[in-house]
């Protein structure tokens, strides 16, 4: 398209009359991002790119790729040169999830782990009007209630279905799970009565939370969420070790330069910690995380195993 | 009263107003373009704006919006290739009325069409907003089902003089529409082992090919080396029948209510409430057998509905936070990155800005009043000049410049050229093609609500039928369907009895 070519070719300008004295990045960056444009990937990924941009002297082409719960981003980015210029903003659920479900080509391997940057937990609410409102009591309601509870998530063995289905195995709760496209199609039909309980991220439902519609009890991470009060983290339930979280982070294809990856992770670093940027994270309900190299790997590896468990243990 | 007084002395200020107008010229030629669509432009736009003014960047939004829901039918009349999804509808009686001399009415009436469906889309969401807002909240998946379904025996009723090829059409595009992940088992479906196959068959790709290739190989087929001379090309003004302007209010009234009805659904869009709005225009109508022969009424319809979507797609997303298509969603990101939270409070946390965006809207459906005209005919309509030898390819480099940059793959390229050619054989055995798209649209919606509602009823199928809601849109179906039948019976009856 006439837009884009114009804008790369701006933009590949502009790099091209920048000093020669670094050796990269001296030129365009492509990001692939493995979801739709307008989403929260996609909106906390460009943010972050502005940044990035300015701090590495080189512009950034942002490439969205959606579908499949995002296997088909990571599909596609997978075969791209390990050269630096390829760069993969994703959430976790393409790489620790979405291989349980799909038939996918590529697995963990497939990918260098630069850097993480943000994460949240997701939530549960109900209505203002639901008979109790703690966490602990609201698991002892829908376990003395087998199958009377619809709750809306995400889509079928995405990571908020996870998410829940690990605090219920735990305590042998049956929920009916409904799923939606999305978090905003989770919410319309919690708002319209048609789900029970709001499964998704915070951010989403929070606005709700605060006019006083719905109340969540409950969030998937350990510790409590400062932003939504009143809601257990699973700690306070003696359920730490079944925390879930969404969380993003930025990966390159297999094999790439170490001294590229380590200069590109402490350039995120930098990024993520920006005052801008957390106050962006912020009205999203998100902390900056920022967890490096071989580590990231080990915690997508971790959290590869924990959901194999459980969607083994679903049949799915 | 205060609060848009306020918010358009905002939008009237050196920024906002270029960005307008400039925005609403760029969406005509986007819309015009087949392959390049307004979501594209603005995904590409709206990054670039993180650091502008805000009202600056929605105006840029609103212009593309409501350029290319208007400039889609430009080729849809000129070519009988629909720039955008949702001008499929235009080309019905545009192209006849185009090919009888009459292209340059057509246009305006699609002109004049599309800036009374868009000034009236923003004046619902700018008086209704929030309380229309509230209402989605009833349509739950059972509901969502109703109107996938209603969608579909609108297409029985359009496919003209053969029946049985229309169903067989709509089967196919039903058929296309089940290739990817199901969202509700999270199985692969007709995806034989093909990564590219997980997220279904992209609609643009599949609507470009099917669409715009087999007039093009039309045009080829004719292997014109000429062109037109300035006074070949039929532009010649035909003046409008007394009475006949008037004629089109009843039918814009018609498509602007439903388009705005529509356009508050999340999830559905501007191509079914064109769809719509064409069909209600004919099943009104005295004489629904002139419809695709070049009747104005049904292009005035098909545009009038399809920009009527517009501002009213906004209204969930503005005032729920809940984004019902791609450009909202785009919308709600820009505003997070500015730093607001949308939902209920976003009235009050930023009115200037709510306020504005909602005027930027409505402006710049005035202004395809009078940028879209003259674009129209003036730069557009010149294309039909070009000789066979000239057009042809540069068509068809537009097409796959467009259809590649959706997902940045060569694969598609090759999906188009199968629609392509597919469509051309459908074309040439008298076979309709809307019912395709409308069927790769449709069955997803019907598919995915009816099994939510019947996971959320625990398969108790009554609960379709039973909500105030679903049986009124049930109803109205089963209206739609008979309703036809029953005019048609009358018609024979009558000469009967003389």
């Amino acid at each position: 398209m006439t837009l884009k070519a114009t804008f790369i070719g701006l933009t590949a300008a502009a790099a091209m009359a920048a000093p020669a004295f670094a050796e990269y990045p001296d030129r365009t960056i492509e990001l692939t991002i493995p979801a739709g444009a307008g989403g929260g990937t996609d909106t906390s990924a460009r943010k972050l790119a502005l940044l990035l941009e300015e701090k590495l002297g080189t512009s950034i082409a942002i490439l969205n790729v959606g579908g499949g719960g995002g296997s088909v981003g990571a599909s596609q980015f997978m075969q791209a040169k390990p050269d630096g210029y390829a760069l993969f903003a994703t959430w976790n659920s393409p790489l620790t999830t979405v291989p349980q479900v799909q038939d996918v080509a590529y697995s963990l391997d497939s990918f260098t782990p630069i850097a993480s940057t943000s994460e949240t937990a997701y939530t549960l609410c109900v209505k203002a009007d639901f008979p109790v409102t703690t966490g602990a009591d609201f698991l002892a309601e829908l376990e003395a209630n087998p199958g009377k509870y619809t709750y809306g998530n995400d889509g079928i063995g995405g990571t908020m279905q996870l998410a829940a289905e690990r605090i219920f195995q735990a305590k042998g709760i049956d929920a009916v799970a409904i799923p939606f496209g999305g978090a905003g199609e989770t919410l319309q039909n919690f708002l319209g009565g048609h789900v029970d309980i709001y499964g998704g991220s915070i951010s989403t439902v929070l606005p709700y939370v605060e006019s006083g519609e719905a109340k969540c009890p409950i969030v998937t991470s350990a510790a409590d969420v400062p932003a939504l009060e009143g809601a257990s983290g699973l700690e306070a339930l003696g359920l730490a070790d079944k925390e879930t979280l969404l969380w993003r982070a930025i990966l390159g294809p297999k094999d790439m330069d170490p001294a590229v990856v380590e200069m590109l992770a402490n350039v995120i670093d930098e990024a993520v910690n920006d005052p801008s940027y957390v106050e962006f994270l912020a009205t999203k309900g998100e902390v900056p995380n920022v967890v490096k190299g071989d580590a990231l790997g080990a915690r997508l590896q971790s959290e590869y195993d924990a959901l194999a468990e459980v969607s083994k243990a679903l049949g799915l | 009263m205060e609060f848009y007084t306020n918010a358009l002395s905002h939008v009237l200020s050196f920024g906002p107003l270029t960005a307008m107008i400039g925005a609403t010229l760029l969406g005509v030629f986007i819309g015009a373009l087949p392959g390049l669509n307004p979501v594209m432009a603005i995904a590409l736009l709206l990054p670039l704006t993180y650091s502008m003014d805000p009202l600056v960047a929605l105006a840029m939004v609103a212009g593309i919006y409501n350029g290319s829901m208007y400039g889609g039918a430009i080729p849809a009349i000129l070519l009988r290739i629909p720039g955008t999804p949702a001008s499929i509808a235009t080309t019905f009686d545009g192209f006849p009325m185009a090919d009888r001399g009459e292209a340059s009415k057509a246009l305006k009436i699609a002109c004049w069409s599309s800036a009374i469906g868009g000034i009236a889309s923003a004046i619902a969401l700018m008086t209704m907003g929030p309380m229309l807002a509230r209402v989605t909240l009833f349509f739950g998946p059972a509901e969502y089902f109703w109107i996938a379904i209603f969608g579909m025996a609108s297409v029985a009723v359009m496919v003209g003089s053969d029946p049985v090829k229309g169903i067989m059409a709509a089967v196919l595009g039903l058929l296309i529409g089940t290739i990817g992940i199901d969202n509700l088992s999270g199985q692969a479906r007709f995806t034989f082992g093909q990564t590219w196959l997980l997220g279904g068959l992209d609609l643009i790709v599949v609507l470009v090919g099917l669409y715009a290739l087999p007039p093009v190989l039309q045009l080829a087929e004719k292997c014109d080396l000429k062109g037109l001379s300035a006074a070949q090309l039929k532009l010649a003004d035909v003046p409008f029948k007394k009475g006949e302007i008037r004629g089109l209010i009843p039918t814009w009234l018609r498509a602007s209510g439903i388009g705005i009805g529509v356009g508050i659904l999340p999830g559905a869009g501007g191509n079914i409430a064109a769809f719509l709005s064409y069909n209600a225009a004919k099943n009104a109508s005295d004489d629904p057998s002139s419809f695709g022969k070049g009747n104005p009424q049904g292009v005035a319809a098909a545009e009038c509905g399809n920009n009527a979507d517009n501002a009213a797609s906004m209204i969930p997303a503005l005032a729920l936070g809940i984004p019902g298509n791609v450009v909202a969603a785009l919308v709600l990101s820009a505003l997070t990155i500015h730093g607001l939270q949308p939902g209920p409070q976003l009235f009050h946390q930023n009115p200037t800005l709510v306020g504005g965006f909602m005027m930027e809207m409505l402006i710049t459906s005035v202004l395809i009043f009078a940028l879209g005209g003259a674009v129209a005919t003036r730069v557009f309509a010149q294309f039909q000049r070009l000789p066979g030898v000239l057009l042809v390819p540069t068509i068809l480099i537009l097409m796959c410049v467009g259809v590649y940059v959706i997902n940045g793959r060569a694969i598609d390229l090759w999906v188009m050229l199968a629609a392509g050619f597919a469509g051309y054989f459908l074309e040439k055995v008298n076979f309709p093609l809307a019912p395709v798209i409308l069927g790769m649209i449709l069955g997803p919606m019907a598919e995915q609500s009816v099994r939510r509602a019947l996971l959320i009823s625990r398969g108790d199928m009554t609960e379709l039928v039973t909500r105030p809601i679903s049986a009124v849109l049930a109803a109205v179906t089963v209206l739609v369907i008979v309703w036809p039948l029953v005019k048609m019976v009358r018609r024979r009856r009558k000469p009967a009895e003389q």
